[in-house]
């Protein structure tokens, strides 16, 4: 294996855009990991296409190659940039795969790289289901069965033998997940004619279904020397058959007997020394609650979701500790800020709280896709909820998700018995509502469990909550129920509504009562030795453990869980501008509660509340922090309207994309100014592309820069939109639409004046090499120096082009491909080029963009 | 439920509610930190006297398996927790923790800043007693500081008489100090015939059964009040067989070696802390459960080897005998509850007999 | 048909028990000296003196022997006898008690062999055998001091030991011949 005299430069494999699957939670680990690359003397290379990722602000711009991460781009760099390793696990499947392409025609060892994470062998056999399994049967590791079929007769033959419901699954598949549950043989031999599509081998495995098991995940790491720690145990509350990422997901497991918990870790390990692993597994675990017996379901031994929820969750720094790892050095040795005690890395974590995490759907954008939930994933994003009790963790991560301004959860009253019968078992992305409401008109935990077979336990919580939800009801204003609903994590607007008054009431009743939270540390040791760990949630307990940080603070108000729309931008946003507070002296304080943002990486912040960025939670860590600066994301209006009724230095940021005048119906070019007091810095002028047939604002979903238009229009717009700008009192990052003046008219016209989109902003600092973000941030607190700003000059008329095209889950939600909205998107491509490189011949080409987006460098 | 308070010695009260029995009981008050476990570790007879406070902080939540006692009477005084579930439907259980304690009147009280506690308590120098009562009265604290905690307690929870647990293999002789079934089950999947002897057993007891090996079990309290008879048996029975001790076993086999003990400021029980195997220099994690440790100065070199380290606090994990096949470990091998890895200390165990016998 | 008798961790066992059993024999590691018969001996007398060495902090000197051309558990012709070709030791055996190490004790022959070339080399004050694996069929009357475990074996059988520093894995399996 690898030692750190010999590696000196090592190539990040990105992981492209955000789509269902991965979101930002890969970006936070690159960041993480160049850091500890860097403090090891690594030069690290990164190749990544996503203008919305922050590693990629992390680097240098040689070390940097804004690229389509294919093989060929990747063989290209190796082949020039000659790193002595790759570094394939922090680009999730796609990194996987490349990787293994590159083993396969022989790149890697005629260039003599590196495989870095594990050995080739495994690479190999990560992506191959029968090669995998018959090492685990080696090494008496119980797997399920999986047959390789390449046509229907052969998979028609093997039936009788497997029975249904069987699971069909394409071989190295070229996306995530795609199992397919068939109960006939109909259903099979439409899943396989799919299947053999999305195969790289025309190949797909029919296997025994595991319906109904539990599924449990386990997250270890691994060093050279082959000690081995186990960082977590993640239980989904719903069994196989509905998609880890669309599951609730419980941590620590709490279901399980001791025994079958350890059972796993063994597993877990076995499976990590004989794998050669080093850095980070994340396996799955199918387990049959009536015997205990368990089939391994799924190797990733990669960055994913469940590995940013362990790091989360525990403080474990699995980040930091892998980019140790895969230089070779061993846990006994790794050394951590000093905020850690010092063996907490060679610990097994043990908890003393309970997260929930529950999945977003897309389905409000999306309308059309099949909403029920099964092995594919739907989900874009999540809310994690901690807490001392299950109730007090689930009720938090549920009003988490749910979005409602005022902090109350959406009922479902409305269904019939029929229908809510057919969704406990059919389950749709309301379904903890569902399981709520079943419990509600009276089903027993015991019945429910037959039905949905989700373990009793949880339904035995779940009317825990609802009996105090009645105890709420019948005691109007008691100040023993606010203690106790507040204690079981019922929040200021929820039981505000219950009593019918306000939250001011509510948060009166309570300072009275001295009902007040109690924030605990969120730290690997369950209070064994005095960790000093940055991550927080509130409870409502004997003990407050959360200073504050004194002078000069500001509080960041995260989005929570990510949706479509602008969200992987936003998020990029939130963590420049966390960067550029500290820079500006300020100690930074971030709320949220997805566990996949980049920006709740203790890298960023000074400390992390990870509880419901709502009105009564929010106010309750002002209490605590007294603030100078309160920033909330421009899309909560509630929370800024309630929040700015308070004497706080309250900035919108990053900022309302709806404000400002009624939008135009349609634009082709926008400039965009950074327009401050009297100063309007030209930023840029750039096509506003709206691919497919229709051409309305929402549409435009592609951008190029500069725009294709002669110099002379560009300084033209410019003054124009200057103009425009000088008559409206805007401030910030402004973008002015142009459109024609008429359809048939060459004239272009000003059509609008709006907020630059987050997005965009992303694309524009890309570009212009000024990172916006940080100008707008200063500009808020106030440090902006006008002299600086006056000497930014930017080449309106650059020859090198910039494009950017939105990402959409259409294909990964299985409905008709179709040229998007801004609120579907998921993430976006970003590729720089000559402008021949760029031209695009038909704008409503969708294909085409695609191609010269992901072409081959 | 009902209002309850656990007193501490420092004069400190926190108020819960109760659970299981409606006891009034005192107890010196330990942290347990494992992740999971609870029946494991409620049954344990080693925490006879002691109030539990478990950092694990929802409790109950598997109710009770007929595969998870340590042993069938416990005698823990109490249980500390954050949330108890009572739940009894879940697979194989039949009985709820809160049933399960009632019938053995062990009083829980839930509702707990446990975190709290267990910060507070990594603070203190020595044990502290505590309470769980009805009203946190003076008169109640009173009680609680006129309480004297018997130091019989292997006498309390170990046979008095011995008793067989036949199979067909290897010939054990196990001495029960507050043997934890864990170990039993270990010998009994390595198809051991068993026979528990009492902890006073004395060495001809032991060899008149012409044992393949000796177990010196786990159990509670201080090794330094046994008394001398216990070292000679020691000493008597390693020269002849092969010997593992586990636990108080361990402490004791140490002390048999000329060994010193010194009594931590606070006990230590979970399974996070690394262990390093010195002999081949790798690293495995166990349940640990000790109020006493090895002085490592103590140790003479002429007669002992130190095998185990936990690379947290320094303390003596393990020791083997310089002249015999007789070793020690201070953690929980049989791994229950706890990580497994351990359990492979039993397999060492079987070959030493192994090998003397075919030596 | 390979059956697995010895996995990798029984193997770790077999060899920390050897270490802790030479200790309890010499009553330490004073004057001991480890020599290793090639291949698979070399390794397993390596990993043996790297356990003293983290137990007692003691530095064992290791050396190793090659017996050739004859292989124990082959077929060999009667009339040639094993022969001890080179030793690569970088330390006097005179006066010292030496450990063999082997990875199968078969017909004893080797082993022969192995202690007539520790003769020339000095008079040691005393040689032990230890083994990996008895597999019984002794046609000298040597017996091994330390045995990792006997497996009791036909001659039709091979016994194949594998040790992870040159073959994929550490195990010791029966091979049908």
């Amino acid at each position: 294996m690898p030692n750190l005299d010999n590696i000196q430069k090592v190539l990040i494999i990105g992981g492209g855009p955000t789509e269902i699957g991965h979101e930002t939670e890969l970006d936070s680990a690159t960041v993480q990991i160049i850091t500890s690359f860097k403090k090891h003397g690594v030069r690290t290379l990164v190749i990544d296409n996503n203008p919305f990722s922050v590693a990629l602000e992390e680097i240098q711009p040689t070390n940097m190659y804004v690229q389509a991460v294919t093989t060929a781009n990747v063989r290209h760099i190796i082949e020039k940039d000659q790193p002595d390793a790759i570094l394939p696990t922090l680009g999730g499947l796609l990194g996987i795969r490349i990787a293994q392409e590159l083993v396969e025609n022989g790149d890697l060892a005629n260039f003599n790289v590196r495989l870095l994470g594990m050995p080739t062998t495994t690479l190999q056999q990560i992506n191959n289901p029968a090669d995998l399994n018959a090492t685990l049967k080696e090494i008496h590791e119980p797997v399920i069965e999986a047959q390789v079929v390449g046509t229907l007769d052969e998979a028609r033959g093997l039936v009788e033998k497997i029975g249904f419901p069987l699971i069909v699954k394409p071989v190295a598949p070229r996306l995530d997940t795609n199992r397919t549950v068939c109960d006939n043989v109909d259903d099979m031999f439409n899943a396989l004619t799919q299947g053999f599509q999305q195969s790289r081998f025309d190949q797909c495995t029919l296997e025994r279904s595991v319906i109904g098991y539990k599924e449990i995940e386990m997250v270890a790491v691994r060093d050279v020397a082959d000690t081995e720690v186990l960082v977590a145990g993640l239980e989904n509350v719903d069994t196989i058959g509905i998609h880890s990422g669309d599951s609730i997901l419980v941590t620590p497991p709490q279901t399980l007997n001791d025994r079958e918990y350890q059972d796993l870790r063994d597993a877990t390990f076995r499976i990590a020394t004989e794998l050669g692993i080093v850095g980070v597994l994340h396996l799955h675990f199918a387990l049959n609650p009536a015997n205990q017996h368990f089939y391994v379901t799924k190797i990733a031994p990669y960055f994913s979701r469940g590995v940013a929820l362990a790091a989360r969750t525990t403080g474990y720094p699995i980040a930091l500790v892998n980019g140790a790892l895969l230089l070779g050095q061993k846990l006994v040795d790794i050394k951590l800020p000093s905020q850690y005690v010092k063996q907490t890395v060679i610990m097994e974590p043990t908890i003393d709280h309970v997260s929930v995490r529950i999945p977003i759907w897309p389905f409000q954008e999306v309308p059309d896709a099949d909403q029920h939930l099964n092995t594919v994933m739907k989900a874009v994003g999540s809310t994690v909820g901690v807490g001392r009790s299950v109730e007090e963790a689930m009720l938090k991560a549920v009003r988490s998700s749910q979005f409602s301004p005022r902090d109350v959860l959406p009922s479902v009253s409305n269904l019939t018995d029929g229908e809510m019968i057919r969704q406990l078992i059919h389950p749709l992305a309301n379904r903890i509502l569902v399981l709520i409401e079943a419990l509600r008109r009276g089903y027993a935990p015991e019945e429910l469990s037959e039905l949905t077979k989700i373990d009793n336990y949880y339904f035995v919580k779940l009317r825990h909550l609802l009996t105090i939800e009645k105890e709420i009801q019948d005691n109007p204003l008691d100040v023993a129920t606010l203690q106790r609903a507040r204690y079981y994590g019922f929040g200021d607007g929820m039981i505000a509504r219950i009593w019918q008054t306000d939250t001011a009431t509510i948060r009166h009743l309570s300072a009275q009562a001295k009902i007040t939270p109690t924030y605990k540390m969120i730290e690997p040791t369950a209070g064994e030795f005095p960790e000093n760990l940055s991550g927080y949630y509130s409870t409502f307990e004997y003990e407050n453990e959360s200073q504050p940080l004194g002078d000069r603070t500001a509080l960041v108000l995260g989005r929570g869980g990510n949706q479509l729309g602008p969200n992987s931008a936003a998020e990029y946003f939130t963590t420049e501008m966390l960067k550029q507070l500290k820079r500006a002296g300020y100690h930074t304080i971030l709320m949220n509660t997805n566990p996949n943002a980049v920006g709740v990486a203790p890298e960023f912040t000074e400390k992390q509340y990870v509880d419901p960025i709502q009105l009564g939670d929010v106010l309750n860590v002002i209490q605590v922090e007294h603030p100078d600066i309160v920033i909330v994301p421009g899309n909560r209006h509630y929370l800024t309207r309630e929040l700015g009724k308070l004497p706080i230095n309250l900035h919108v940021l990053p900022p309302d994309q709806e404000t400002g005048e009624p939008a135009p119906e349609m634009a082709t070019i926008g400039v965009s100014l950074f327009v401050h007091k009297q100063q309007k810095i030209a930023v840029g002028v750039m096509d506003m592309i709206a691919p497919g047939i229709n051409k309305s604002l929402a549409q435009v979903t592609a951008f190029r820069m500069p725009a294709e238009l002669p110099k002379a229009k560009r300084v033209n717009l410019v003054e124009q939109a200057k103009e425009a700008v000088s008559a409206r009192q805007v401030t910030g990052m402004i973008q002015v639409l142009f459109a024609p003046k008429s359809d048939d008219s060459q004239q272009l016209v000003v059509v609008g004046v709006r907020p630059t989109r987050l997005t965009e902003m992303a694309f524009l600092s890309k570009v212009t090499g000024v990172n916006w973000v940080r100008m707008l941030t200063r500009q808020h607190i106030g440090t902006l120096d006008e002299g600086e700003l006056a000497k930014i000059s930017i080449d309106l008329n650059s020859t090198r082009v910039a494009l950017m095209n939105a990402a959409f889950p259409f294909r990964q939600l299985h409905v008709l491909n179709r040229p998007g909205t801004t609120d579907q998107e998921v993430g976006a491509t970003i590729a720089f080029g000559s402008s021949e490189a760029l031209t695009l011949t038909n704008l409503s080409d969708t294909s085409e963009l695609d191609q010269i987006i992901n072409r081959t460098i | 439920m009902a209002k309850r308070y656990l007193i501490l010695e420092d004069g400190s009260a926190y108020a819960g509610e109760g659970f299981g029995a409606g006891a009034t009981t005192s107890g010196e008050v330990i942290s347990n930190l494992n992740l999971l476990g609870y029946q494991e570790t409620i049954t344990d007879q080693i925490y006879h006297n002691q109030i539990i406070i478990f950092a694990q902080p929802a409790i109950g939540n598997v109710g009770i398996n007929h595969d998870s006692y340590e042993s069938i009477l416990p005698t823990a005084k109490g249980m500390v927790v954050r949330d108890v579930t009572n739940i009894s439907t879940n697979r194989l259980s039949r009985l709820s923790l809160d049933e399960f304690l009632q019938q053995h009147n062990i009083p829980g009280i839930s509702g707990i800043d446990t975190r709290h506690l267990i910060r507070k308590l990594r603070q203190e120098d020595g044990p502290m007693k505590g309470s769980i009562v009805d009203v946190a009265d003076a008169h109640a604290f009173d009680q609680l500081n006129a309480t004297v905690l018997t130091n019989r307690q292997v006498d309390q929870v170990a046979t008095p008489k011995p008793y067989p647990n036949p199979d067909t293999g290897k010939n054990v002789v196990v001495i029960d100090f507050g043997l934890k079934h864990g170990i039993l089950r270990q010998l009994s999947e390595r198809r051991c015939n068993v026979t528990v002897l009492p902890w006073t057993a004395s060495a001809q007891d032991v060899l008149n059964l012409d044992p393949d090996g000796v177990l010196l079990s786990t159990g509670p309290g201080s090794p330094l009040d046994l008394g001398e008879g216990v070292l000679d048996m020691i000493r008597e029975v390693q020269a002849e067989i092969p010997l593992f001790a586990i636990g108080l076993g361990h402490e004791l086999f140490a002390l048999a070696n000329g060994a010193e003990l010194t009594m931590l400021p606070v006990e230590y029980h979970g399974s996070s802390h690394p262990i390093r195997r010195i002999i081949t220099n790798d690293i495995i994690y166990a349940t640990q459960g000790q109020g006493y440790a090895v002085i490592a100065k103590s140790i003479d070199r002429d007669r002992l080897i130190t095998t185990y380290v936990d690379l947290i606090n320094g303390t003596v994990q393990g020791l083997r005998h310089r002249d015999f096949p007789a070793f020690s470990v201070q953690f929980f091998a049989d791994g229950a509850p706890g990580p497994h890895e351990s359990r492979d200390l039993f397999d060492e165990f079987m070959e030493a007999m192994t090998a003397r016998r075919e030596g | 048909m390979a059956k697995v008798v010895v996995d990798a961790m029984a193997m770790q066992r077999a060899l920390t028990r050897i270490t802790y059993e030479i200790i309890e024999r010499n009553k330490g590691v004073d004057d001991l000296v480890i020599l290793g018969i090639k291949t698979r001996g070399v390794y397993l007398a390596r990993r043996i003196a790297s356990r003293l060495q983290q137990l007692e902090n003691v530095t064992v000197p290791v050396g190793d022997l090659d017996v050739t051309p004859y292989r124990d558990d082959i077929e060999h012709d009667a009339q040639s006898e094993p022969e001890v070709t080179a030793t690569n030791m970088d330390f006097s055996v005179a006066g010292k008690k030496v450990i063999l190490v082997d990875d199968v004790l078969y017909t004893g022959r080797t082993i022969r062999a192995a202690m007539s070339a520790v003769m020339d080399l000095g008079r040691p004050k005393s040689i032990n055998l230890a083994v990996l694996v008895d597999r019984g069929h002794r046609e000298l009357p040597i017996r091994a001091d330390f045995v990792g475990k006997n497996i009791p074996s036909s001659q039709r059988e091979r016994i194949k030991v594998s040790v992870s520093e040159i073959d994929d894995r550490d195990a010791v399996e029966i091979q049908q011949a």
